[in-house]
């Protein structure tokens, strides 16, 4: 479904990505842990074509979306949602306006099917009693929902979600995790992206984690917190000395701000 | 001093890749104009003309105004030594129409609006709403780009007519109260000796100031970087490189006309 072959990326003269091999399959939620700054995001942006690799390929549905060719990253990004960090609504729009706005502007549906579909994703995240809010009016959590609306709007294949627990209260993040495993039910392939453990192990089928641009550990949810991986206990454990901080603890205030959000 | 030349040459590189990328961004959006047609681009421009005129209405009818006044107060002190204060309608009226209510209605506009759509698109940016955009293929030139290049062009042009036509009237005021020149003789010499290549020029350089400062602004939207402190940095750079080009551009549109 998803493939990530030997991609390599580099950013402002970083190494962010070095030959970072990965697939999902289809139906398959794949949970990509890391702490932050390791690239998830800049991976998740490699699968929709939104970032090109220096080298390597990624294959999406069967379609090199790696090749930037416009015809198929549109094809690609037709069957593709995507639940960015903070929702990234536009802030004129109202809620109901932004979930609709796909439809709207690039598919020739008819405006009763637009306002049932919306009210149908809206009712899927329990929004459907604030679509007439703007987005500066609603919580962050209420936003990711949103935003998790949009990307369900047009019945994607494929589901990308960037952190989509972090900064909430549990029982928000509790609301998006039965979201996510609703979403797995119905056969949707996703990749989720998080630091949230208790998040990744509700929703995984497998989880990958990334650290200094390769994954470093991947298995099933038991593997994974069985593992003798002392850079996964490390993560699971909050531990501050071990792989994953090795030669980065001096790194100042930086170093400390991750230490916070990894734990 | 290898500090200063490493900004300055940041400072170059930095102006070389705005600016090819501005060219490039002005070509695919006037590509994108046949949008227009659309019902929705149509709407979203006509709304934000309604925006901007609203919004720097006030700010350019004052400075206009002002601006005539003190053309006639100066010009008349300088034109009464003479026993020439009759000349002062023509003065002013040419003035303010070839040059100076294009240019500070320019000025206005990219302080109020330029900015504006600088930060506007730069906040999009770092938000990653321009990413969503690209995701649910729809393309930020046509949907965000447009309608603000659209409307700041139209809008320009007006908002330089009414500066005119405010600034004209305001020295009408000062040559009638200071200098005796009644409002009709005032009037009289401005229109005997206004052309109508000096209302043609001015309306041009309206038109192309429109047009550099909403480019300018959406440029340094999209080639936002770095959160909160980008989105200022964007607005900034929006507004300096505008003034820059208002002035360089002005004086060669005048140059061309005089010549
Ligand atoms: N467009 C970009 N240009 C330059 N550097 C970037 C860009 N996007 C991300 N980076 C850098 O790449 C690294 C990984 O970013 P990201 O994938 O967002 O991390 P995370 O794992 O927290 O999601 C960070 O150091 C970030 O500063
Ligand atoms: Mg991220």
């Amino acid at each position: 479904m998803i493939r990530l072959d030997n991609v390599t990326k580099t950013l402002s003269g970083r190494k962010i990505l070095s030959e970072l091999s990965l697939s999902v399959e289809e139906g398959e939620t794949l949970v990509l842990l890391g702490r932050s700054g390791t690239g998830k995001s800049v991976t998740l942006r490699h699968i929709v074509g939104l970032m090109q690799p220096d080298h390597g390929k990624v294959e999406v549905l069967g379609k090199d979306v790696s090749s930037q060719n416009p015809s198929i990253l549109t094809e690609v990004r037709k069957k593709v949602g995507y639940l960015f960090q903070d929702g990234a609504l536009l802030n004129w729009l109202t809620v109901k306006e932004n979930v609709a706005l796909p439809l709207i502007e690039t598919l020739g549906v008819s405006a009763n099917e637009i306002e049932e579909r919306v009210q149908r994703v809206l009712r899927e995240v329990e929004l459907d009693s604030h679509g007439d809010k703007f987005p500066g009016e609603i919580s962050g959590g209420m936003r990711k929902r949103a935003g998790l609306a949009r990307a369900l709007v047009c019945d994607p294949q494929v589901v990308l979600h960037d952190e989509p627990t972090s900064g909430l209260d549990p029982i928000s993040s509790s609301i998006i995790n039965q979201l996510v495993n609703q979403l797995k039910s119905t056969g949707i392939t996703q990749v989720l992206v998080t630091h949230d453990m208790n998040s990744a192990f509700e929703v995984a089928d497998r989880i990958a984690m990334l650290h200094e641009g390769k994954i470093q550990a991947l298995g099933t949810v038991d593997e994974i917190r069985n593992s003798k991986n002392p850079a996964v206990r490390q993560f699971l454990e909050g531990e501050v000395t071990g792989p994953l901080t090795h030669g980065t603890l001096d790194g100042g205030s930086d170093a400390a701000e991750d230490r916070n959000e990894v734990s | 001093m290898t500090g200063a030349v490493e900004a300055l040459g940041r400072f170059l590189g930095r102006s070389a890749e705005s600016t090819g990328y501005g060219l490039v961004l002005l070509g695919k959006t006037m590509l994108t104009i046949p949008h227009l047609l659309n019902r929705r681009r149509m709407r979203d421009c006509l709304n934000l003309m309604f925006t901007y005129s609203v919004g720097s209405f006030t700010v350019t009818a004052v400075v206009a105004l002002f601006t005539g006044m003190i053309l006639a107060l100066n010009g008349g002190d300088s034109l009464a030594s003479l026993g020439q204060e009759n000349l002062i309608g023509r003065i002013v009226a040419i003035s303010m129409i070839r040059e100076m209510g294009p240019f500070m209605t320019a000025l206005i506009l990219t302080a109020s609006l330029g900015s504006g759509i600088a930060a506007e698109i730069g906040t999009m940016k770092v938000s990653e709403e321009i990413d969503a955009l690209e995701i649910m293929s729809i393309s930020p030139i046509k949907f965000l780009v447009l309608p603000r290049l659209v409307a700041l062009t139209l809008v320009t042009p007006v908002m330089t007519i009414i500066a005119a036509f405010i600034g004209i009237l305001g020295a009408s005021i000062v040559a009638a109260n200071n200098f005796g020149v009644t409002w009709i003789a005032f009037s009289n010499d401005a229109l005997e000796n206004l052309k109508l290549g000096d209302v043609h020029i001015g309306l041009i350089k309206s038109v192309v100031f429109g047009v550099t400062i909403a480019t300018v602004g959406a440029t340094q939207g999209l080639l936002t970087r770095g959160g909160a402190t980008g989105v200022g940095e964007a607005a900034r750079r929006a507004v300096v490189i505008s003034f820059l080009l208002v002035i360089i551009l002005g004086y060669y549109l005048s140059w061309l006309y005089l010549s």
